[in-house]
This record gives C-alpha cells, structure tokens and sequence, in this order.
C-alpha cells in the first residue's frame, strides 16, 4: 500500500498493489504509473459517460468464497453499444475482471496464453480474424467463438494492472460453452492475453456496497 | 464508504433528433437503441451523440403496460422499457415488454392471445439428451425453423433494433415453459420463459386472459392440476380400502363343525357354535363341504343368530355333484362343496344354525312301493328275491354322510373393493378425456402434431 499525493493536483492517490501499478486520480484523472522511479503521469482519462451499473468502486463481494473488493473499472465500446469490465482485487493480491454486459456478468481470470495453444487461438493471436462458430478445446470443455470485433477503451478509473487510454484499440474474442464458462481472448497488436471464468449473479457475488440507485431497492444481501 | 454517497439518478434525459421529443434513458450504459415515444423514430444512443437511424412521423401505439411502469413480479420490481410488436413473418403476432431492474438485469414480459410469460435470456446452452434437456427438465419440440420479424418498435433496448428484421427460433415446451432458440447470422441465443399467472400480471395493471384458446404451446392443461390431487385422492382411498381389506381383515377361521346327514332324506337342523365376531363388522363366509355327496344334492339353509338380539342373516345353498359316464368318456358337474357369504355382520356371540336335507334317491330300476318288481309280470310269482338296495351316497359312500362346516371371517368384499374402484376411476376417466382434448387442442398449432388421418380411406 502506496499512498501519495497526485502530481498533478495534490489530491492523496493510493496504489494498493504492486501487481497494479497504473492509478487514475480520483480527482483531476491523471493517468498515473508507479515504478521504482516513483509515479509519474501518462496522460488524463476521459470522464466515465453515465450509466446505471450497480457496482462501484468500493463495492465488495464473494467468489468461489473468496472475497474480493473492487478497485478498478475500464469501459469499452464497439459499434453495438459498451460495457463494463469491473478489476476485483482478491485478498491475497490476485485480481480477475467482473465483466458487466447487458445486464449479465462474468468473472474471468488471465490465464497464461500458452498453456491454451490452439491452432485456431494462434492463428488468431497471429493477427487472423476469429472464424466465429469454430470450436477449440480447452481443458475439458469446447468452446465456441461467439464473437470477435474491435473494441474501444472509452474511459478507465481506479487501479488497474496496465495503462487504459481512452481511444485505446484492442481485437476482442468472445468464447461461450453450453455449461456457462466463457472465455475472452484479447489482442493488442503482437501481444495476446487470455480470460477464463464463467458466468455469475449479482446475488451470488454476496455483494456489499452496491451503487445507490435513485428509486430502485438495493438487493437485501447488498 | 460507499453507502454515503448520494444515489445516482435512476435516468438521463436525451432529446429526440427527429422530434425534439424528451426521452429518458432508463438503462443508461446498457440501451444502444431507442425508438421515440412520440414519433417512433428509431434512434442510435450508443455514443455519447445521439444518431438519427430511421425516421417516422407515427404516433406511438398504446400500450397496454406504458413504458415506464413499474411492477413487481417474483419479489424484483421491474420496470417496462422496451415494447416489441413481433409476428411469424406478418402472422400469429405477439408482443413483448424489456424490463429493466439495474440490480436484476433484464427480464422479458411475452403477451400472447392475452396470456402472458416471464422471459429470461439464458447463460447456459440446453443439452441434447435424446432431446432437448435443461436443468434436468426435457423440453419436447413444439415449433421449428421459424422466422420471427419485428413489426413495431418503441423504448430502449440494449442492441440494434430494426422494424423489420428476422431471426430464426425454434421452440421447446413443457408445461408451463417454453425455451426458445433465437439465431440470427452472428449469434444464437437461448431463453426461457414461464407462463404467468393471470394473478400475477396485476403487477402491472394487466387483466390476463386466464384462457388463451387456442391454449398457449406452453400452458398446462388445466385438467392435470386436479388429475393429480384426484389421483393421489384415489390412490389414497384405494390403499385404505386395501388397507381396511388387508389389516383389519383377519380372514381367520371362527369355527369348524359337522352335521351328520340322515339317510331318509328327511329335514334336519343342527345348531353350531356359539362363536364369536370380534370386530365392528366383518364379512362372514360359511363353507360347507360334503365329501361323501355324490349323485346327489343337499340342500342347506343358514341362519346366522346373534346372542344378543336374536337377528339372523340368512342365505339358501345348495351343493351338487354328478357324474357319470356316457359315450364321450366319463364327465362330471357340480361340487361337493358351497359357500355362502354375509358381508358386514356386526360383532357378537352367534349361533349357525343349519337346516338341510339330503336328496331322496329315486333309483328308477327299484320297485314302486317297496315290493312290486318289472319280474312280476314275467310269470314266477311267488316270493320275490330280495332287491339289492338303490346306490344311495348317503349310504355307500366311502366318506361318513356329513356336512363339514367352516366359519371364516373374510377379508374384504371383493365385489365392493371392484365397485369402489370404479365409482374412484370414473372422474379420472372423465378428466383423462378432457385433458387428452386439451392437449390436442394445444398441440394443434405445433409443427410436431401428431399427423390427423381422418380423412384417409
């Protein structure tokens, strides 16, 4: 645990993991990094648009029985719409993404890219286009490529394991099974990085310090 | 911390580019697209500027759930956001309501002939398991390789919506649900939906048709809730009579005598017992063999006496036997043994009291009158020889003449038990016919009807 003042505005900024070195103030949105150099500032974030998700950065819960808070959020757009990709800090400093679209979620954890070598998933992270439909096999289940497109970062707060630029282009790979597993493989440029997790409620995420929401009840077990 | 901060507004406000219009975004962050309240225009909200993608100059269509409303169903308050006026290309249309809960997500409201069902997206796919099974339900195919368009469209929805455009469904039942399969060139997506009660769309202002006709693809017989009860009624009163026939039946022998039976064919009367009947009331069975009987009968009239007031059940039997030998071989008729039954003797002290009478054997070959013999008329006169005695069983049996006597408490009236079961089965036959009518009704409509031959030859 890290806290300085911003160098931008002076506003106290904390950095709770090493593992998560990049940090938007809370205040001004500088887009800052910690190394061994000290925090320096990358850039400014742009202003979250409104939505009404009911996480927030605060908000705690339970996965597997592992309890988690969120620290971080990244919002990304594609030509249809744009979701949520909520960063949840576990306690013993791992961290997996609450994935928030269309009123669903999805936990997912990176997992190293070559332990899932397929020839579809390196053809792809070749720079292939993902045939959607094709299957690959991972550990025991088949997963099928549900969707593949270009995504946007429009906005970023919190912490976050790397720096999110708003504009930032990624190609962005759906994978679903029959089982409510999913899988997400990312690609930026030469780098590939891949997410594995299943499907979650809200309400079984036991979840503490949901966002208020004007006129709406916060689920008893928020 | 975080319960300290002022709730964020439940909507934002956006103006219609088509008609100056205010709109309010309900699921801000989700919706993509919105068709104008006023004006039906379809307009793209998916970047921070709002996009003109279809203009209309329609007034909105009145909806029977406005959007807006709120309602509660399954303990979640849900708001309606979105309306959908959809058809299987132009015909069979129905309609359905987006609700919104930003805590809960989306659910659907499905109105169809004025039923209505809960719709839920699915994050699992169902399984094939010789057909098509989720959560350990299976799911019986109803409709195939529809085409499903949008009509009409107004409020938000979290894709790109068009009037117009297709998917292919396909749909599963079982009573009360229906799993749907909606595939367009990029996805496919599965969702289940529940048919509500008509009590339940109060919710939302909603009076439901209670009975859609014809019946919904997913509607329960309405015959099958009282089926079952009527069932389990039955099955219990048949395992009571069981029961009552098994347990409380005892079937044990009261008493066992004999009564000897006079050579002369004359009327007797014997007196057996005293023997007790335990119970409340109990089926009695009197079993009376004669084992010497043989070419003859007996006939025997019970009188079952109670000590303590004298009332008698009564019954007439009799037991036959013949037999002989003709050109066919050697043949028999008849049984040396009769039975007569009482049902529902009270308990008591009882005497059986056994009137009876063995059959006079006419021997047609034994003179008339004891004497006059066919020989008298052949000449020789004189003293007769004496005539060998008619064959009488009474007297030449192997076995003494008798009646052998057995009391026995029965289990169960059999024919009562068969009646009972009967007068239980009838309304079940009667609710199996009109549920079996339902469900041709329901199923009339399906692409999986089971094919009508009436008018082959």
């Amino acid at each position: 645990m890290l806290t300085i003042d911003c160098p931008n505005c002076g506003a106290p900024v904390t950095f709770r993991s090493a593992g998560l070195p990049d940090r938007v103030c809370d205040h001004c949105r500088s887009m800052l990094v910690r190394s061994d150099a000290g925090v320096a500032i990358v850039g400014v974030q742009a202003a979250l648009p409104f939505d009404v998700s009911p996480l927030q950065i605060g908000t705690r819960g339970r996965f597997d029985g592992k309890p988690f808070e969120i620290v971080g959020r990244v919002r990304w757009s594609w030509t249809d719409g744009s979701w949520n990709e909520w960063l949840c800090l576990f306690g013993d400093s791992g961290f997996g993404w609450l994935g928030e679209a269309m009123g669903q979620f999805m936990m997912t954890f990176e997992r190293p890219m070559p332990r899932v070598q397929s020839p579809v998933l390196m053809a792809i992270q070749r720079g292939a286009d993902a045939p959607i439909g094709d299957r690959i096999k991972l550990d025991d289940d088949m997963l099928t490529v549900a969707d593949a497109r270009e995504v946007e970062c429009i906005a970023a707060e919190g912490e976050l394991p790397f720096t999110a630029p708003p504009g930032w282009r990624i190609y962005s790979v759906d994978f679903r099974t029959t089982s409510g597993r999913v899988a997400n493989m990312q690609r930026d440029g030469d780098e590939a990085h891949f997410y594995d997790g299943r499907y979650v409620t809200l309400a079984e995420l036991q979840p503490a310090g949901l966002r208020a929401i004007d006129g709406w009840a916060i689920p008893a077990n928020g | 911390m975080a319960d300290a901060a002022p709730p964020a507004p439940a909507a934002k406000a956006l103006s219609c580019p088509s008609c100056g219009g205010t709109l309010a975004v309900r699921a801000a962050g989700y919706t993509v697209t919105i068709a104008c309240q006023y004006c039906s225009s379809i307009l793209d909200v998916s970047q921070p500027d709002v996009k003109l993608v279809t203009q209309y100059h329609e007034a909105a269509a009145r909806l029977e759930i406005p959007l807006g409303t709120r309602g509660t169903l399954r303990g979640v308050e849900w708001e309606a956001i979105g309306y959908l006026a959809r058809s299987e290309r132009g015909q069979y249309g129905w309609e359905e309501y987006l609700l919104f809960n930003p805590y809960h997500g989306y659910r659907w409201l499905i109105a169809n002939r004025g039923g209505w069902s809960f719709g839920e997206l699915l994050t699992v796919v169902p399984g094939h398991d010789g057909g098509i099974t989720l959560d350990g339900k299976r799911y019986k195919p109803f409709f195939a390789d529809g085409t499903a368009q949008v009509d009409y469209v107004v409020g938000e929805f979290y894709w790109r919506v068009k009037r117009g455009e297709t998917v292919r469904t396909d749909d599963w039942v079982r009573p009360g649900f229906m799993l749907s399969r909606e595939a367009d060139d990029r996805e496919v997506s599965w969702s289940l939906s529940e048919l509500l009660d008509p009590k339940e769309m109060k919710a939302f202002g909603v009076t439901a048709n209670p009975k859609p006709s014809p019946p919904l693809p997913h509607q329960p017989s309405p015959h099958v809730g009282w089926l079952k009860q009527g069932l389990v009624v039955a099955l219990l009163a048949i395992a009571v009579l069981l029961g009552v026939a098994i347990f409380s039946g005892g079937g044990g022998t009261v008493f066992t005598g004999t009564a000897p039976i006079a050579a002369d064919g004359s009327e007797q009367e014997a007196t057996l017992g005293p023997f007790t009947l335990a119970r409340a009331r109990q089926g009695v069975k009197i079993e009376t063999r004669v084992p010497a009987l043989s070419n003859g009968w007996v006939d025997i009239n019970y009188a079952l006496v109670s000590r303590a007031d004298q009332k008698a059940y009564t019954a007439s039997k009799a037991a036959e036997a013949y037999s002989g030998r003709d050109t066919d071989g050697s043949w028999s008729e008849g049984s040396r043994s009769t039975g007569a039954s009482f049902a529902a003797v009270p308990a008591g002290t009882y005497d059986l009291i056994v009137s009876y009478r063995g059959n006079v054997w006419v021997d047609p070959t034994a003179p008339l009158n004891g004497g006059s013999n066919p020989g008298d008329f052949f000449g020789g006169g004189g003293a007769a020889a004496p005539q060998p005695a008619a064959p009488d069983w009474r007297r030449d049996g192997g076995e003494p003449p008798q009646l052998q006597i057995e009391v026995r408490t029965t289990r169960f009236q059999g024919g009562v038990l068969v009646l009972a079961l009967f007068l239980i089965a009838i309304p079940l036959l009667i609710g199996l016919i009109r549920h079996a009518a339902f469900e041709s009704t329901r199923t009339g409509e399906s692409d999986f009807a089971p094919v009508l031959s009436d008018e082959e030859d």
